[in-house]
């Protein structure tokens, strides 16, 4: 049964593909759209499974997390309200080798997979705007790779912090050490060692498995560039009020016949 | 295994995106397909900069790198035969903060960014078969992230020298120590260390600048795992016939 589509705190809109869509789409989105609960620790799909519904997170954070042969897994990007969970629908792969689960509890909204297909099929505008988050998405897990390759756990957890802030209303996020430890891939100790050091420095405070963000210009000069890098992408990817869909290519994009080293 | 000369022209199915182009569609394509000699070093894609053209590599090997403020280079992903470099054309981004640079010597076949952006306006079967490609990238991309994670140097080496070998089948890689670790981003002593073992071992040889794939096998066991399939499964219905595999 589905609930109905509101426009308070828990409306569709505020994610922000929903809120984008053409007015021309909405009617026939909104009548497939179905309100979910998700809540912490929710798996939405994990690894090789097929992929029956397309999650936008409103108030709910995902966390996509690569699973290791082995079992382990690390986290390699988050969604929120600025995107979706469930790329593989549209981009023709049926499933993806990561694990999908809630890492901040909140509400969201479904639609079937076969819905969104014919949607992004149908519509340039919805195809467009669904790519261009893909790829904000990528530049997320490329920036991942750099991350968990040079920088230190405290840029990481700086990082962390942010992108998630940047998903949620408010400064506060409700995350037990032990959750954010298994997220980065590293021991619970560096992580305490990690949030105590920001503590000590009057960026947030944790207590009781909620942390609240005192000082954000802080945590950004803080972290490694490659928050900026993803946040930039982002901004540019996804706030833009039109892209050309069929771009021209300029005088001065890079030819591969004469390009030199 | 001796290395074979690179041939002087190579055939554009090679590559496994433009093989799986259906029958109908191939001699329109092939028209617009023009062949490349790619040189080692050569940057196909600057960073934040727009791509005049889509490549797809038959014998060259590209890296899609991250270089950080500090000049240091982070290799995310290997392209070669399997796929091909620009889906920021594709994905409407246009521009990546990323540079795509030849990492290994031979050919392949550009497309004209016009030509591209029509085919996703139609939304056409090359388009299609890029889409799945791309997707191919981002776990490739998202495997690289969890190994920066958790792998030993020994083992990003050993996932490092698979992933060429997928791309290279003569199994001769001419890459020296330095640029690895540079790839890698890891220190060059770290790399030394890792390859003798490796040399040891029986996996590879190696002489300066040159390394020979010797035990495929021995590779994939040191880390567990094959690495990401060359062929992926959502390719395979459209490319009958192919043998390749992890």
């Amino acid at each position: 049964m589905k609930s109905k589509v509101g426009s308070g705190v828990d409306g569709a809109k505020v994610n922000r593909l929903l809120a984008a869509l053409p007015i021309a789409d909405w009617s026939r989105w909104e009548a497939e759209l179905e309100l979910v609960n998700l809540p912490l620790g929710h798996v939405l799909y994990e690894p090789g499974d097929k992929i029956d519904y397309m999650t936008f997170p409103t108030t709910a954070i995902v966390s996509m997390l690569y699973v290791m042969e082995n079992g382990a897994s690390a986290e390699i990007a988050v969604v929120g309200h600025e995107g979706l969970v469930g790329i593989s629908i549209f981009m023709g792969g049926d499933s993806t080798p990561s694990r999908a689960v809630v890492q901040s509890a909140g509400k969201g909204y479904r639609l079937p997979a076969q819905f969104v297909k014919a949607e992004f099929n149908r519509s340039h505008a919805v195809m467009h705007r669904l790519l261009r988050f893909t790829q904000a998405l990528i530049t997320q897990m490329a920036q991942t790779a750099v991350c968990n390759r040079h920088h230190s756990i405290d840029k990481q957890l700086c990082r962390w912090l942010l992108l998630s802030l940047d998903r949620l209303d408010g400064r506060e996020l409700v995350m037990t050490q032990e959750l954010i430890a298994n997220m980065l891939g590293v021991r619970r100790e560096g992580v305490t060692e990690g949030a105590t050091r920001l503590q000590d420095a009057g960026l947030i405070r944790y207590s009781r498995g909620k942390i609240t963000i005192l000082d954000r210009a802080g945590l950004e000069a803080r972290t490694c560039e490659c928050y900026a890098v993803v946040k930039n992408e982002y901004d540019r990817l996804l706030e833009r009020k039109s892209f050309s869909a069929t771009r021209q290519p300029q005088k001065g994009d890079q030819d591969v016949a004469t390009a030199t080293t | 295994m001796p290395a074979r000369p690179l041939p002087h022209f190579s055939d554009p199915r090679t590559n496994c995106v433009l093989r799986a182009i259906p029958a109908p569609d191939w001699s329109r394509w092939s028209a617009y397909l023009e062949p490349v000699h790619l040189s080692i070093g050569q940057v196909l894609a600057e960073a934040g900069r727009v791509p005049g053209y889509v490549v797809f590599p038959t014998t060259a090997v590209v890296s899609l790198l991250y270089v950080s403020e500090d000049g240091a280079s982070t290799e995310l992903a290997v392209i070669g035969l399997e796929g091909m470099v620009g889906i920021s054309l594709l994905m409407g981004g246009n521009a990546m903060p990323y540079q795509a640079v030849v990492q290994s010597a031979g050919l392949g076949f550009r497309l004209r960014a016009q030509v591209v952006t029509d085919d996703i306006a139609r939304g056409g079967a090359l388009f299609q078969l890029m889409l799945r490609y791309a997707q191919t990238l981002m776990d490739q991309v998202a495997q690289t992230a969890a190994c920066n994670r958790y792998y030993s140097i020994d083992q990003l080496l050993c996932r490092r020298l698979l992933l060429a070998l997928d791309r290279i089948p003569s199994g001769v890689l001419m890459m020296t120590q330095e640029l690895l670790a540079n790839l890698l981003g890891v220190r060059r002593e770290g790399v030394t260390v890792a390859a003798l073992k490796l040399q040891t071992a029986g996996a590879i040889r190696y002489r300066r600048g040159r390394i020979d794939i010797l035990d495929r096998a021995e590779l994939a066991m040191r880390v567990n795992s094959a690495p990401l399939p060359v062929i992926p499964t959502r390719l395979a219905p459209y490319a009958p016939g192919l043998s390749m595999g992890a």
